[in-house]
């Protein structure tokens, strides 16, 4: 497993509040981990704050979020905007 | 809802919840009233070693996933966490299955002082460093001061009137008031009471120190709160949740529940004063006390005993002395009174419940609690307030006294129930 994977993992776990045993690519936010709305903004401030770095911010618009459903998606979203 | 006899339903108290810094759960907290044993301690959940008032009651074990799942607690303040923790422990010490009731028959009245103010100062803290356009989702829903109401009834799956009111120091009094007023008006059956204060911060701290309110006594903690002491110099901030279980006599008595105590009305009134000192000639107090009776059957001559709002400000415990005598009048020297504020500190928007609490296991166990640090008498408080020790008396009839600022003043008066 990357790091990359790994540290979303571990973000994703904390975020809202599961094992992070739980946490596969595969696991979709709302269905798998009991994600709500809520949680699914404080999870893409969480993911921006992790991966940016100064010379390279990351923003995940409300429209990206809104298509954000598996862990698979943020990490596809996080490699086509070199942030892993 | 009105009897047989067409008359209001009574309104006892069948289970109690503390999470208190003398301890969490019934047993914990009744032990220390008994031994007079003392919350407060440095602070230790920020760095205080700056400020005037180094000193505070802080709920030192409390463990949210005790109560609550972590995604729950996650999106909580602890004022709120606190309260669920207590309404849960009120609802085991009921004994009450509270999930085979008609969860529309079940209301929550959980007061608070300051809500969420540390979620503002925390996330305020946050848009400073991550820029404002990151703000949580959860900000708004968890620093509102509903919450822990709500908080309570989401947990619980109370469906019942959802109260959550504001009376400063006064909060938790008033909560009772009104949860008495839901049961005896047929809006609930049952109803969780109580109050619920996390807002330790530098800033509260310091605002509270810089107004003169907070004993600077710190180098000696246990001993910083002192109601009616001639040494008393302010009252020490602490935190936490009571949450009682309300419901009717007959209720408790057909499902065979223990009865601590009926709560058999009160009174609030304001003192149109001033926004922190209260009416120095205590009247407002004392019209309270007197609401609080005539809402009763009780003569002033029927009160054994008074929980006082017994701050251990120099201001309020003159006041309150006062107050009680012109209530009283000779019968003030003949009852006790006693502020366990001297052991828990002053939990703002959750000391009343705490006195409630204190109140009806008083009544239940007959035995007062303490005023603990009354080394010094001062000439204008010479009641019995149960100095420094815990002692067996009749206790029948009780009175709580809360006074905020913003000169809101509410009495609960309780008293035995006959088996």
């Amino acid at each position: 497993m990357s790091s990359t994977t790994e540290r979303l993992i571990a973000i994703v776990a904390e975020q809202l509040r599961v094992p992070s045993e739980k946490v596969t690519l595969q696991s979709h936010l709302l269905d798998d981990l009991g994600a709500d709305s809520l949680d699914v903004v404080d999870l893409s401030i969480a993911i921006e704050e992790e991966f940016a770095t100064d010379d390279h911010p990351i923003e995940i618009t409300e429209d990206v979020a809104a298509k954000m459903l598996t862990v698979q998606n943020i990490l596809t979203f996080l490699q086509e905007n070199g942030a892993a | 809802m009105a009897d047989r006899n067409g008359a209001a339903p009574r309104v006892v108290i069948t289970g109690i919840g503390p999470v208190t810094p003398i301890g969490t759960g019934v047993t914990a907290f009744t032990e220390s009233l008994r031994d007079g044993r003392s919350g407060v301690a440095p602070i230790r959940s920020f760095d205080a070693s700056d400020l005037k008032v180094r000193i505070a009651a802080e709920v030192d074990d409390f463990d949210a996933e005790r109560y609550m799942s972590g995604k729950a607690a996650k999106r909580m303040a602890r004022f709120s966490q606190m309260a669920v923790a207590a309404a849960h422990l009120a609802v085991e010490d009921a004994g009450l299955d509270y999930k085979a009731l008609d969860p529309d028959c079940v209301g929550v009245v959980v007061n608070t002082g300051g809500g969420g103010v540390n979620t503002v100062l925390e996330e305020q803290e946050l848009a400073e460093r991550r820029g404002v356009q990151r703000a949580s989702a959860f900000f708004v829903p968890t620093m509102a001061p509903n919450m822990a109401a709500c908080q309570v009834s989401i947990e619980l799956g109370l469906q019942g009137p959802v109260v959550a009111s504001v009376a400063a120091c006064a909060s938790s009094i008033t909560a009772f008031i009104d949860a008495v007023h839901l049961i005896q008006h047929g809006e609930a059956e049952v109803v969780l009471t109580g109050g619920a204060e996390s807002s330790l911060s530098a800033l509260a701290v310091s605002a509270l120190a810089n107004m003169h309110a907070l004993s600077r006594r710190n180098d000696d903690p246990q001993g910083a709160s002192r109601p009616f002491d001639k040494d008393r110099d302010g009252f020490v901030m602490g935190e936490g949740s009571a949450v009682c279980v309300l419901e009717t006599l007959d209720a408790a008595r057909a499902r065979g529940a223990h009865v601590y105590a009926e709560v058999l009305g009160g009174g609030r009134c304001a003192d149109a004063y001033h926004i922190s000192a209260p009416e120095p000639d205590g009247s407002g107090a004392a019209r309270a006390m007197r609401r609080a009776l005539d809402s009763t059957n009780l003569k002033a001559g029927d009160v054994d005993y008074i929980c006082a709002h017994g701050t251990g400000t120099s201001l309020n415990d003159a006041a309150e002395t006062s107050a009680i005598k012109q209530v009283f009048g000779e019968h003030a020297y003949r009852l006790a009174v006693s502020s366990p504020k001297s052991l828990t500190g002053h939990l703002m928007g959750a000391a009343g419940a705490v006195s409630v609490t204190a109140t009806a296991l008083a009544i239940d166990r007959q035995l007062l609690p303490p005023t603990i640090n009354l080394d010094t008498p001062d000439p204008d408080c010479d009641l019995d307030y149960v100095s420094n020790q815990s002692r067996e008396a009749p206790v029948r009839v009780a009175l709580a006294n809360g006074f905020g600022f913003g000169g809101q003043n509410a009495v609960v008066a309780l008293a035995r129930v006959a088996d």
